[in-house]
């Protein structure tokens, strides 16, 4: 492309651009008055009070929970065209799809051992499980897919696990499942080893609903207004939505790992030291 | 339940932990086992590949070491074939040597007992045959007188010369 019509391109793109701009703004209506407050529309979107979705008409739910099932829908429908296409046409060397299962069902298998290296099958299975649905869970938010709520208004579906009840399961399943791999490997001392940490899905669950919350929130916000909706919703896409989805993944999944690795290591029986008691003469005679 | 703080609604949690339940096993028998299962059997295939190749090298350094081995003791072993090979052909050679000298002897010992029995046998028979022209011609010169003795001694040796 030469110089000229590089520059031609560019002051095109500028008055497209600008044209718009001035268009968006002059349409915009000044006494127009947002049915819903910023406080709202936040409050909203951590309480899920007023914007529901009807579940097949038995159950007015939050939009979090039709997201996990959609998101779950896509990851089993992934999982089938994968079973029947990809892996019988799987070579002793892979190609670049096949390296790219190979990777994501391998993904843990590092971390797991090295941090409960005397049991780690389960461990690896749960946390790609776990962590999958997390990433693909919150990347889900990006795809902006559309639901009727219960008052008959459009809305955007969000991450699961910005859903305070998904965040909760999610905390507790993984605090049980450390609870009974702990009880099956190591018997009463695993299960109350793991009992004792009970605050661990508290943390885990509100860990997990802040941060996938925090992006969400700020996704309302800056969508709220007018101005803030050029180019900054590009930066937060990526800032709150990939980024996040990559660390929750992260996070929860190393935080397994360590709580499994303590929760199922073999427990070494400590040679009792036979105190020796001393009698007052002695312990006089030492001090003097 | 309604009274929750933050509007948990345990139906809801047990839903979501429903969903997950089911993504979990769909993964599991779905997507995550049988890729496991794949790169198990080729972990195991290349390992198997890998003690073959460890075997095969083993093989190679023993054969290497009995190889060395065998030539660090082929000079040796070749210097010992060497004396025997000498010790043995020493051996024969005096044997054979021997063997000649005894045949020798032996022919030697027969051609002399020959040599002294034609010896034997021609000085009798020549001593016979004197003798007999002795006799024959004490018996001309007795019995022929017209004979001179010497022509008779002549016509005798002239005579026997004819006869060989």
């Amino acid at each position: 492309m030469s110089k000229k019509r590089l520059i031609i391109s560019a002051v095109i793109f500028a008055i497209v651009i600008a044209a718009l701009l001035v268009g968006i703004f002059l349409t915009n209506d000044p006494n127009h008055v947002e049915e819903e407050t910023i406080q709202e529309v936040m409050k909203d979107a951590v309480l899920h009070e007023h914007v529901k979705i009807s579940l097949f008409g038995i159950k007015d739910v939050n939009p979090g929970l039709i997201a996990g099932f959609i998101v779950t829908g896509i990851m089993l429908t992934f999982a089938i065209i994968c079973r029947i296409f990809v892996i019988p046409r799987f070579k002793l060397i892979p190609g670049k799809f096949q390296l790219v299962l190979e990777t994501a069902v391998g993904l843990f298998d590092g971390t797991a051992k090295s941090n409960s290296p005397h049991k780690y099958r389960l461990l690896r299975l749960y946390m790609f499980v776990a962590g999958s649905y997390i990433f693909v869970g919150t990347l889900f938010e990006l795809l902006g897919v559309q639901a009727i709520s219960t008052t008959g208004k459009p809305i955007s579906l969000g991450a699961p696990l910005s859903d305070i009840n998904g965040a909760i399961m999610m905390g507790c399943t993984t605090y049980l499942f450390l609870l009974f791999n702990g009880l099956f490997v190591n018997k009463v001392r695993g299960f109350f080893g793991v009992l004792k940490d009970f605050s661990l899905p508290i943390s885990m669950s509100l860990r997990l609903f802040g941060a996938l919350l925090s992006g969400a929130l700020v996704t309302e916000l800056v969508y709220y207004y007018t101005m803030t909706r050029f180019i900054i919703p590009v930066l937060v896409g990526i800032a709150f939505t990939v980024l996040h989805a990559l660390i929750q993944a992260y996070v929860l999944t190393m935080l397994v790992s360590i709580f499994y690795g303590e929760a199922t290591e073999p427990h070494e029986k400590k040679e009792k030291v036979k105190k020796v008691k001393k009698n007052k003469k002695e312990l006089s005679s030492e001090v003097a | 339940m309604g009274n929750l703080p933050l509007n948990i609604d345990i139906q809801q949690v047990l839903l979501h932990l429903l969903n997950f339940t089911i993504l979990f096993a769909g993964m599991y028998f779905i997507l995550y086992k049988p890729v496991r299962k794949f790169m198990d059997a080729r972990e195991e295939h290349f390992k198997q590949l890998e003690e073959e190749a460890k075997g095969k090298v083993e093989e190679g350094e023993k054969a290497k070491v009995e190889y060395e081995e065998r030539l660090k003791n082929a000079d040796s072993e070749i210097n010992a074939k060497k004396e025997q090979a000498g010790k043995e052909t020493f051996a024969e050679r005096e044997r054979i040597i021997t063997a000649a000298n005894e045949e020798a002897a032996k022919i030697v010992k027969k051609a002399k007992e020959k040599a002294q029995s034609e010896h034997d046998r021609i000085l009798s028979d020549a001593q016979k045959e004197i003798a007999e022209i002795v006799n024959e011609a004490t018996e001309k010169i007795v019995l022929d007188s017209k004979l001179d003795t010497y022509d008779q001694f002549l016509n005798a040796a002239k005579k026997e010369g004819n006869d060989e």
